[in-house]
């Protein structure tokens, strides 16, 4: 069987040995759909990955809020249950905002392994500077275990969190917004809270301009801090929690919410529409290398339809020989198929040298100077080569079933 | 001696409109050691005939003998694999494979078959080649050859898996009288010397005077059998 696969591989490379342009014309169309696929997708990959791994660290990847998915019942319509008298138009009882069991919450979740949960309290306050007034969300955390759970410590243009704890009053706010109101480092503004409190905090660190994730209009407080001026001594309304395993996310969130009530919010439902465009993007690469692999096994079907054509004579004389027609059809997929193994194998080397240029190329984002983002798994190579010899032996098989259908009585009697 | 290929009442018709009568009620056999010749005017089913007696072609009627086995019933893919084992054919013209050697080409139904060893292969081609007269032409392409040293390389290539039954359209009816001669020459040994059975559509009645049996054929049928 080998020996048998080895001769008809024989055969078919002398085939294509005769036909030089073409082989060259066809094994750079599967080299350059290859290649580019490689490049492009290398790209897709590492600027999604980039992106999912933005979204992931910047914010906790479940954020458990006081928000209740449906209101809490009423005293009046817990007091008679199932009852068949219709209550309206009494009194609303006032709710205390805020996770009311947090502490129990918050050990729910550091039970989980690897995980750690950040209790954090956010309000709106107004800052004054100079008869200038802007609104601010403030978020109180505490700076110690903050940073084991979201990223914004790496946000800071200047300054430390942990900075926070050291001076008092200090607050964090975005590069922008400071330089809209004239502030900077350790400058003094005015916040008044909706309580009335009003504060004197000092800017102890800046946050960099253009975070996604990062609103201009928030600042950072001491959790006790934002307590305080808010008016809401012990309470906190927010729990942001890492998980070790970031796709675990939806999963766990949906049971804190089964149990506590609270609204648990994972990274993929707060982001699921950046996601649908993911998928949208990667159904745009890939039909658009399916439209490349395509005109490459364009090229495959004509070397390979030309050669069966060509050959017809010698079709006649091996089966006249005892070459089955099975062994006939074999020679002309083989054909086929090694014209697009050589393809991929120059196309793995197009991808690789491509993927090096783009590599080496730096841009600036943000002042920042960056690499564009790329991903380089072998999986891509194979998909690639995978795509392209199933693609080829098609493209080989459609005129290889002629090869097989030569009648060799009419072909010796047409030469005789 | 019992026949190795016999025809029992062989007919092949091309189907359309009219119908087309290529073969019509042929009978005979052949036996291991003979040089058969079948002659005939032009257009009267010699090549239609040797096709069906060399399992290229399917009968429509009729049945084919191979050591007495009806073999006109066969699949393709047993009727390739006896013409692999049994057969060698030399056409009127060539026939080799452009891209191949002299020595490739006669190895292609060794390889084909795979009953010898790989290492085997190429020593019996070489031997081959030599027994044609052909030895230091090798690895000559079909396109360095000259016409009768292409038809001895065919021949060879015909003999390549030790066949019972060579089977020649006007295998000389390109060559000049010389070459031709020297193929008719050939042909006689692997009757008388070899044991196989020769069947060959010619002519020239130079050659089929040297025949051990003539057909002669006429308008698809066999008319006259001669024994000598
Ligand atoms: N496909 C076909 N359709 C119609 N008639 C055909 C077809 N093929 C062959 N024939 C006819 O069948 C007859 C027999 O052809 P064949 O080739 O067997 O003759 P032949 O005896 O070998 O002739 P020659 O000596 O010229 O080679 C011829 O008259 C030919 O015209
Ligand atoms: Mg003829």
């Amino acid at each position: 069987m080998i020996d048998r696969l080895l001769l008809l591989l024989d055969i078919a490379i002398k085939h294509l040995s005769r036909r030089k342009r073409q082989t060259v014309v066809a094994v750079s169309g599967v080299m350059v759909g290859v290649g580019f696929f490689l490049a492009v997708s290398a790209l897709m990959i590492g600027s999604q990955n980039d992106f999912i791994k933005t979204l992931i660290d910047a914010a906790p990847q479940i954020i458990i809020s006081d928000e209740l998915r449906s209101p809490a019942p009423q005293p009046g319509v817990r007091a008679f249950p199932g009852s068949m008298i219709a209550m309206h138009g009494y009194k609303v009882r006032t709710e205390v905002r805020g996770l009311k069991n947090w502490p129990a919450i918050l050990r729910a979740v550091n039970a989980v392994p690897g995980a750690i949960g950040s209790p954090s309290l956010t309000g709106g306050v107004t800052l004054r500077v100079g008869g200038r007034e802007e609104a601010l969300g403030i978020v109180g955390i505490d700076p110690s275990v903050e940073t084991k759970v979201s990223t914004i410590a790496d946000k800071l243009r200047v300054g430390h969190l942990r900075d926070l704890e050291r001076v008092q009053g200090g607050i964090i706010i975005g590069e922008d917004l400071a330089q809209r109101l004239g502030l900077g480092m350790g400058d003094v503004v005015g916040a008044t809270s909706a309580s009335g409190t009003t504060r004197s905090l000092r800017i102890v660190g800046l946050f960099k301009k253009g975070q996604v994730m990062m609103s201009s209009s928030m600042g950072y407080v001491l959790l006790r801090e934002a307590q305080s001026m808010l008016g809401r001594p012990f309470i906190i309304n927010r729990i942001g929690v890492k998980l070790p395993d970031p796709y675990q996310a939806d999963q766990i969130s949906k049971q804190l919410e089964g149990r506590f009530g609270y609204k648990a919010e994972s990274w993929e439902d707060r982001s699921s529409d950046f996601l649908a465009l993911l998928v949208t993007r990667n159904v745009i690469m890939y039909s658009v290398v399916s439209a490349i692999l395509l005109v490459a096994s364009f090229g495959i079907y004509t070397v390979v339809s030309t050669s069966v054509s060509d050959k017809r004579r010698d079709i006649a004389i091996m089966r006249s020989m005892g070459f089955s027609e099975f062994d006939l059809q074999l020679i002309f997929i083989i054909e086929g198929v090694l014209l697009a193994l050589i393809g991929v194998m120059c196309g793995w080397l197009l991808g690789f040298g491509l993927m090096n240029i783009l590599g080496s190329l730096n841009f600036a984002v943000g002042g920042e100077n960056q690499h564009v983002p790329l991903d380089r798994t072998p999986r891509q190579y194979a998909i690639a080569a995978a795509a392209s010899l199933f693609a080829g032996g098609i493209a080989a098989w459609l005129p290889a079933r002629k090869a097989s259908r030569v009648d060799p009585v009419e072909i010796l009697r047409g030469a005789a | 001696m019992s026949p190795v290929l016999e025809a029992q009442g062989l007919g092949r018709t091309l189907p359309g409109d009219p119908p087309v009568t290529l073969v019509r009620d042929v009978s005979f056999a052949v036996a291991p050691g003979t040089f058969t010749a079948i002659t005939g005017p032009s257009g009267c089913g010699k090549s239609s005939l040797l096709y069906l007696l060399g399992m290229i072609d399917r009968p429509t009627e009729g049945a084919l003998l191979l050591q007495g086995e009806n073999v006109a019933e066969l699949d393709g893919d047993a009727r390739a694999q006896l013409r692999l084992e049994h057969f060698g054919f030399v056409f009127q013209f060539h026939f080799l494979l452009p891209e191949f050697t002299a020595i490739e080409n006669v190895m292609l139904p060794m390889r084909r078959l795979a009953k010898l060893k790989p290492a085997e292969i190429e020593p019996r081609a070489m031997e081959l080649l030599a027994t044609m007269g052909l030895a230091g032409k090798e690895t000559k392409t079909p396109d360095r050859l000259s016409g009768g040293e292409r038809q001895r390389v065919a021949i060879a290539r015909a003999l390549a898996n030790d066949p019972m039954l060579i089977l020649g359209d006007e295998p000389t009816g390109n060559l000049d009288s010389v070459s031709s001669a020297n193929v008719v020459d050939v042909f006689r040994m692997l009757a008388h010397e070899q044991q196989r059975a020769v069947v060959c559509v010619t002519h020239d009645l130079g050659i089929a005077a040297q025949a051990d049996v003539r057909i002669s054929m006429l308008d698809g049928r066999v008319v006259k059998v001669e024994e000598a």
